[in-house]
C-alpha cells in the first residue's frame, strides 16, 4: 500500500480546537526530513503554520520559510484576483471588473466561489513545474478549514459540475475534482481527540469525504492521548488518601477516554496513528518536532 | 448573589455567544434551567443539533417546535422548576423558507426557494444563520409569552459576523449597485436575458465571459422577486437591533482559558460594548483546577512506585493548571469590569441532566440543592 507520503497532496481536516495546525506543521516537517519540496497551504485562518514552526508568516503569496519549505496563506480575495488574472492577463481591466460595485456584489454571493478559488489555488500549485519538468513541490499540505465547512470546501468542484452549464468555469473544475478524487494523489488526513464529540465528528467526517466527495482517507491522527497509568490495585491502595485518589481517578477517567476514542476509531479502514498529549509550554517548533517523533514510526509502517 | 443569577432574575433575553467547541450549547441549557428554577417560563433555543443534551434533557431529539422538558426529570437532579421550561432546535432552512413565506407575495415565493441565490441566502452565506437565529429569537420574544428565552448562536470566531449579520443581510436583499444594473436589464427584456441587455457595462460584459450570463441572469430574476421584500426585513432588522440593546437582553460570553481563545473573547467582548450590548458575563469553562495540598501531603507517604505515578500527574495538572490561571488573569484584566464565572473542567464530560445540574451551580458561584 502506497504511504502518505507517496501522495501529492494531504488535506488536513477535524473538529475546532483539535490540533489540524499542529499536524500540518508536524507532517511538513517529516516530508522535509524525507528530502520533499514541500508546500503548506492555509485555507482563510489566520496563519498558524509557519508561527508554529518558529517562522514570521507569509501572507498569501508563496513564500520559501527554509529550505524546502514553503508556506501560502489562501484569501478569497487574494486568490480570486489571482484567478481572474491568469485569464484576462491584465491589471488595468481586473481593476476596471472587478473592483467595480456591481462585481463586488455579484461575487460575495456568487455560490461557492470563494471555496473554489481558493481550492482552485491549491491545485494550482500542485500542477507547478520546475523547468526540468518535475513538480516544482513533491508534497502540498493543506491546513483545512474544520469538518462542516471542509465538506463543504471539498465538495465545492462537484457541486458547480452539476450546477454550472458548461463553459470555462466548468472546465477547470472538472480538472479540480479529478485531482482531489484521486486517491493515489490526494489523501485526507483526519485529525482527532479521545472526547466523544470530536470522535463522533471525525466518524461522521470520515463517512462524507468517502461518499460526498470521494476523497480517500490516508490516515487517522488521534491526538493528546493519555496512558492509563493507574493500576486498579493503585487506586484500591489510596482508599485511604481520599484527596490523591482524587487525581488518579481523573487521570484514569481521561485514559479511559483514550482507549474509548482507539476503540472506536479502530472501526474505521484508515489506519489510526496515536500521539501523547504534551505538557509543553509555549507549544513552538520543539513541541511540533516532539509531535512529528511521535507520528514517525508509524508513517514508517503505512 | 453573582451575575448570572442577577441576569436570570432581571432580563428576559440572554444570548450565549462564542466560539465553537467551548460548551456554549450546555451553558445556554442550563441558564433556561436555572431560570425555570427561580420560577420564570422558559425557553432554550440551539442551533446546534445537539443530540445528547436532548437526551439529557428527557427529550427523544429536539426539533424546530418547542418541546417541555419533563418537570420530573428535573426534580430528581435537585433543578424542581418553578415554571414551564422548554427547548428547541432553530432549523435554518426551515426558518429561512418561513420567513420568505411570510415576507414574498404569493406568486413569487416558488421562484425565491426555486434561485440558486436563495440557497446560498439560506445556507452558506456568512451572516445567514446568525440572522434568521436573530429574526427567531424577536418572534419568540414578541409573538409567545416566555419569561426568559436563552438563545445559543451558531459558533463564530467573528464576532462582527454575529452583530453585523442584520445588515449584511439588508445589503444583501437591497444593493443599489446590483439593482441599478439589473433591474433595467431585466425589465427590458422579460422572455431572454441576454448578454447585450447590459448595454454599454464593461464590468458585467466581462465578468459574464468568466461565469457564462446564466448566473447573472439568476441574479437578476433573484433581485427581482424580493425587491417589494426589502421594506419588511429592514423593520425586522430594525426590531432585532432595538431588542439586543434593550435593557431587557444581557449577553453571556462563553469561552475557555486556552491561548488560542483568549485573544479571540477579549475582541467579541470589546466588540459587544462598543455597540452597547450588555454583557452579563464571561464564563470560561473547562478551567483545570489546581493540585490540591492535601493529595500532595497524602502521596507523600506512599510506596517509591505510586508515589511517583502520582507525582507526574500532578506535575501534568499543575502545568495545566498554572496555564488556565495566567490566562484567566489576562482576560480579567482584558475585560474589566463583566464580571468572569469559572467553571472547572470536570473529569467527564456533561452528558446528563445531573451534569447540567452540576454546571448550574458553578454558573450561579454556588452548589445547586442535589438530590
Amino acid at each position: 500500500m502506497a504511504g502518505l507520503f507517496d501522495q501529492r497532496l494531504l488535506v488536513v481536516s477535524g473538529k475546532g480546537g483539535v490540533g489540524k495546525s499542529t499536524i500540518a506543521a508536524a507532517l511538513a516537517l517529516e516530508s522535509l526530513r524525507r528530502g520533499k519540496r514541500t508546500l503548506v497551504c492555509e485555507v482563510n485562518a489566520d496563519e498558524r503554520v509557519s508561527g508554529l514552526l518558529g517562522h514570521k508568516p507569509v501572507g498569501p503569496e508563496v513564500g520559501r520559510l527554509e529550505l524546502n519549505l514553503w508556506a501560502v496563506d489562501i484569501r478569497p480575495p487574494d486568490a480570486l484576483k489571482e484567478y481572474a488574472l491568469l485569464r484576462i492577463h491584465s491589471e488595468r481591466v481586473y481593476r476596471l471588473v472587478f473592483e467595480n460595485r456591481f462585481v463586488r456584489y455579484f461575487l460575495r454571493f456568487l455560490p461557492a466561489l470563494q471555496e473554489l478559488v481558493m481550492l482552485g489555488k491549491v491545485t494550482f500549485h500542485l500542477q507547478e513545474k520546475l523547468p526540468d519538468g518535475r513538480p516544482r513541490f513533491d508534497l502540498v499540505i493543506v491546513d483545512a478549514p474544520a469538518t462542516g465547512h471542509a465538506i463543504s470546501f471539498l465538495s465545492v468542484p462537484q457541486v458547480l459540475l452539476d450546477t454550472v452549464p458548461p463553459g470555462p468555469l466548468s472546465d477547470e473544475t472538472r480538472i479540480m475534482r479529478d485531482l482531489i478524487t484521486n486517491p493515489s494523489i490526494t489523501q485526507a488526513v483526519l485529525v482527532s481527540l479521545p472526547e466523544e464529540m470530536p470522535v463522533n465528528e471525525t466518524l461522521d467526517l470520515h463517512r462524507a469525504l468517502a461518499e460526498k466527495v470521494k476523497l480517500k482517507t490516508g490516515a487517522v491522527i488521534l491526538n493528546q492521548m493519555l496512558p492509563r497509568r493507574f493500576a486498579e490495585e493503585d487506586l484500591a491502595a489510596l482508599t485511604p488518601a481520599p484527596h490523591a485518589l482524587a487525581v488518579a481517578r481523573a487521570q484514569s477517567a481521561r485514559a479511559a477516554l483514550s482507549e474509548d476514542a482507539r476503540a472506536r476509531l479502530a472501526t474505521l479502514a484508515a489506519p489510526v496513528l496515536e500521539v501523547p498529549r504534551l505538557s509543553v509550554d509555549p507549544f513552538d517548533r520543539q513541541a511540533i518536532e516532539q509531535v512529528r517523533a511521535a507520528l514517525a514510526p508509524r508513517l514508517e509502517e503505512q | 448573589m453573582n451575575a448570572l443569577s442577577q441576569a436570570i432574575a432581571q432580563r428576559r433575553v440572554l444570548v450565549c455567544v462564542g466560539a465553537g467547541g467551548v460548551g456554549k450549547t450546555t451553558v445556554a441549557a442550563t441558564l433556561a434551567l436555572l431560570s425555570a428554577v427561580e420560577g420564570k417560563r422558559s425557553l432554550v433555543c440551539t442551533i446546534d443539533p445537539a443530540r445528547r443534551l436532548a437526551n439529557s434533557l428527557g427529550l427523544k431529539e429536539l426539533g424546530n417546535e418547542e418541546s417541555p422538558i419533563p418537570p420530573k426529570l428535573l426534580e430528581e437532579a435537585g433543578l424542581p422548576p418553578r415554571a414551564e421550561v422548554r427547548a428547541m432546535m432553530l432549523d435554518i432552512k426551515k426558518s429561512w423558507d418561513e420567513t420568505i413565506g411570510r415576507f414574498a407575495p404569493p406568486e413569487a415565493r416558488e421562484r425565491i426557494l426555486q434561485n440558486r441565490y436563495y440557497q446560498t441566502l439560506s445556507t452558506t452565506l456568512a451572516g445567514s444563520q446568525e440572522y434568521i437565529a436573530l429574526d427567531k429569537l424577536w418572534q419568540l420574544r414578541h409573538q409567545r409569552d416566555y419569561q426568559m428565552i436563552v438563545l445559543d448562536t451558531p459558533p463564530t470566531t467573528h464576532a462582527l459576523d454575529f452583530l453585523d449579520a442584520p445588515n449584511r443581510i439588508l445589503d444583501f436583499l437591497d444593493n443599489d449597485a446590483a439593482r441599478w444594473l439589473l433591474l433595467p436589464a431585466l425589465k427590458a427584456s422579460k422572455v431572454g436575458f441576454k448578454l447585450f441587455s447590459f448595454g454599454g457595462n464593461f464590468a458585467a460584459k466581462t465578468l459574464s465571459r468568466l461565469t457564462g450570463t446564466q448566473l447573472l441572469a439568476d441574479l437578476a430574476d433573484f433581485m427581482f422577486a424580493i425587491s417589494g421584500m426589502y421594506a419588511g426585513f429592514n423593520e425586522r432588522a430594525k426590531g432585532v437591533r432595538d431588542m439586543l440593546a434593550s435593557s431587557e437582553t444581557s449577553f453571556v460570553l462563553v469561552t475557555t482559558p486556552s491561548a488560542q481563545r483568549l485573544a479571540e473573547t477579549v475582541r467579541f467582548h470589546a466588540l459587544l460594548r462598543e455597540n452597547r450590548m450588555d454583557v452579563a458575563a464571561v464564563v470560561v469553562n473547562r478551567v483545570h483546577p489546581p493540585v490540591p495540598e492535601e493529595a500532595r501531603a497524602e502521596a507523600s507517604s506512599q510506596p517509591p512506585a505510586l508515589k511517583a505515578k502520582l507525582e507526574q500527574t500532578f506535575l501534568e495538572a499543575a502545568a495545566l493548571a498554572a496555564h488556565d490561571r495566567a490566562a484567566i488573569a489576562s482576560l480579567t484584566k482584558q475585560v474589566s469590569p463583566t464580571p468572569l464565572v469559572e467553571v472547572p473542567r470536570f473529569d467527564l464530560d456533561v452528558h446528563d441532566v445531573m451534569g447540567l445540574a452540576k454546571l448550574g451551580g458553578h454558573l450561579l458561584g454556588r452548589a445547586v440543592r442535589s438530590a
